[in-house]
């Protein structure tokens, strides 16, 4: 996957480069509106992102320049603005989804796969790891071919370990994928270790092998040799 | 009262008091002047009586004196005065006894002492006063009918635009795109008074987008850096060489991280409530909003194995989605997370008010302070904006929140 990440605030730029580059994506960046419209111009991307409070402009600049040149990238936002209007102009003109900050690098992957996955394999919504295949349209789960019924959040989990693949994950950025921040989960983790115990057993007794490794006193983490 | 209303009080009262007062001094002034001149053709007659008694050498008959009474008595030695005075008398030709105007003096015949006294009617005159009086009166009408007109076609007209102009401030909403008119109409008063509104309609439009770009700046400024914290963390934990205890520090940092970025999250929210920045109110079913919840909720519910009872009648509401989805977040997280195990949690929704009980700490809380911000229990690892968020929220709707404590029940009360 070849991705643009359009941010200013180097660290942050870093880091997104770093977490995606480990999985043999092929990261660019720039830290500026006027540039990342040059490298629109000269380059294809799979993925875009986004941030919207660029030193020269509004990243929304971006999307409209995308739009004319009829270009198909797909374009998640992150944004440190949870305002609604935001969001929902951003999807209007042709975002994929919207992010606000901060986040866990986990979350991000796991959106961009999601959208890019969209985005390129629009027919075949079929999402296979080793022996673990996933219908994503009917939210259904194989391993070597016999169902396993999995819960919502079982379900959730079990993709958002699979984009982020190799990474350890903390309880904190778990917590919020399953739950968003409102519900206030921060001071109970006890729910994440019950629905990943479920989930691993679910897919052991369907004989997958041991993916998900307890990382102790942090998180969790998918291995995929 | 109208302003038209007064106006019209104001103009009949002072037209009542004009044309009352015109009316008495005209009255005044006529019977003076008709006296006067009573006075005056009396005097003449008199005058005549006593030259004509003075020419003749006796007294005159009273064939001579048509209307005009004359009546002559003797009387002894004396001296008097001409006097005027009123009086009534015996009209033998119109056969009843009538007002009129007298006057008596002394009359001097070879040594005799008369008084003579001569009376004219005044009946003409009254009957003048009266004629005065009725056009007066219906001078005062038609002045009042005519007020009453001009008052309600053409005052009314002048007016309408500033009722237009009342109109428009009535409709107007800050966070409309559409300003406040600029109109014309053809009273200058008018004319600056919507100058004027509309240029305050501009500058507080202009402070209105400062303040919503300060609310959007103040969130970009601090949500970066955490973003970079938070980005910093998950690329720290990749690391395999990292030990438990480094791990401990890591999770100590993941959770103040979060915990300010809900809690920057949640002044903002404050702000933008206070600031009427959430408008999109549309009808909903709260009764199912809260269903949902509770479903939501289900498992933190389930995990305490909390008793929960819902009572819950139809009720619809005009409000924010995202507001209410964060109100009832609220009072669910706070009745779960300060309960105790196998606690219990009531529910109740009627017409006009919302009640949620739930067991928890036996002490009562401090029902003053509690929707205060940065109030909260001393376990309590929550931000404590919460209640007062719920709190803002029904301040936008015009709804009242309480607190009470009974039968160890912790009961927070939203009344629509």
């Amino acid at each position: 996957m070849k991705l643009l990440i359009i941010e200013d605030e180097q660290g942050l730029c870093d880091n997104i480069t770093k977490y995606f580059n480990e999985d043999g994506n092929i990261c660019e960046s720039c830290n500026s509106l006027k540039s990342a419209i040059y490298k629109l111009a000269d380059y294809d991307y799979d993925c875009v992102l986004l941030d919207i409070g660029l030193p020269d402009g509004e990243g929304f600049a971006v999307l409209e320049y995308l739009k004319a040149q009829m270009k198909n990238e797909a374009v998640l936002i992150i944004s440190a603005r949870n305002s609604l209007d935001d969001k929902l102009k951003g999807l209007d003109i042709g975002a994929d989804d919207y992010l606000t900050k901060p986040f866990h690098l986990a979350e991000l992957k796991a959106r961009v796969v999601a959208v890019f996955r969209r985005k390129v394999f629009n027919s075949n919504n079929k999402l296979i790891f080793n022996e673990i295949s996933i219908n994503l349209a009917g939210r259904t789960v194989k391993v070597n071919n016999i169902p396993v019924i999995l819960t919502r959040k079982e379900y959730d989990m079990l993709l958002y370990f699979i984009a982020n693949k190799g990474k350890v994950i903390s309880k904190n950025a778990l917590a919020e994928h399953l739950w968003g921040d409102e519900m206030d989960m921060h001071d109970n983790f006890d729910f994440i270790y019950t629905h990943i115990k479920n989930l691993r057993k679910k897919l052991l007794d369907a004989h997958a092998n041991d993916y998900l490794k307890s990382i102790y006193g942090i998180g969790y983490k998918l291995f995929a040799e | 009262m109208k302003l038209s209303a007064h106006y019209n009080k104001a103009s009949i009262i002072i037209t009542i008091s004009v044309l009352l007062t015109g009316a008495i001094v005209y009255f005044f002034s006529i019977s003076y002047f008709a006296t006067e001149q009573f006075d005056h053709n009396l005097k003449d007659e008199f005058g005549e009586l006593v030259s004509g008694v003075n020419q003749t050498g006796k007294l005159p008959d009273h064939v001579d004196y048509d209307v005009d009474q004359t009546t002559i008595v003797k009387i002894g030695q004396g001296d008097l005065p001409i006097r005027f005075f009123d009086t009534t008398f015996y009209n033998p030709k119109q056969q009843k006894i009538q007002k009129g105007r007298a006057v008596s003096g002394l009359v001097v015949l070879k040594t005799q002492h008369y008084i003579a006294t001569i009376t004219i009617s005044n009946e003409n005159t009254r009957y003048l006063i009266q004629v005065i009086g009725t056009i007066t009166l219906v001078l005062m009408v038609g002045l009042l009918f005519v007020l009453f007109i001009t008052n309600k076609y053409v005052l009314n007209g002048l007016w309408k635009p500033f009722h237009d102009m009342l109109g428009e401030l009535k409709m107007f909403n800050l966070s409309d795109h559409k300003g406040f008119p600029l109109k014309q109409s053809k009273v200058e008063e008018f004319d600056d008074l919507n100058q004027a509104v509309h240029s305050m309609s501009l500058r507080v439009k202009n402070d209105y987008q400062h303040l919503k770009n300060f609310t959007d700046n103040a969130s970009h400024e601090m949500m970066t850096p955490l973003a970079v914290i938070t980005s910093k963390l998950d690329t720290l934990i990749q690391d395999e060489s990292l030990k438990p205890e480094h791990y401990e520090q890591i999770n100590d940092i993941y959770a103040a991280t979060s915990k300010l970025s809900r809690l920057n999250h949640s002044l903002l929210l404050l702000v933008k409530i206070e600031n009427n920045l959430i408008d999109d109110a549309e009808p909903l079913s709260l009764n199912l909003l809260i269903t949902q919840k509770i479903k939501q909720f289900q498992e933190l519910i389930l995990a305490k194995e909390m008793e929960v009872s819902e009572t819950l009648e139809e009720k619809k509401i005009m409000v924010s989605k995202y507001l209410i989805d964060i109100l009832l977040n609220n009072l669910f997280s706070n009745a779960i997370r300060h309960n105790v195990n196998r606690g219990k949690l009531n529910i109740k929704l009627t017409a006009n008010r919302l009640t949620f009980q739930n067991t928890g700490n036996d002490q009562p809380l401090n029902a003053e302070t509690l929707f205060e911000r940065f109030q909260k229990g001393q376990k309590s690892d929550g931000v404590g904006l919460g209640l007062t968020i719920v709190k803002n929220i029904c301040a936008v709707y015009n709804w009242e929140t309480s607190y009470s404590f009974e039968n160890s029940l912790h009961t927070f009360q939203i009344t629509f």
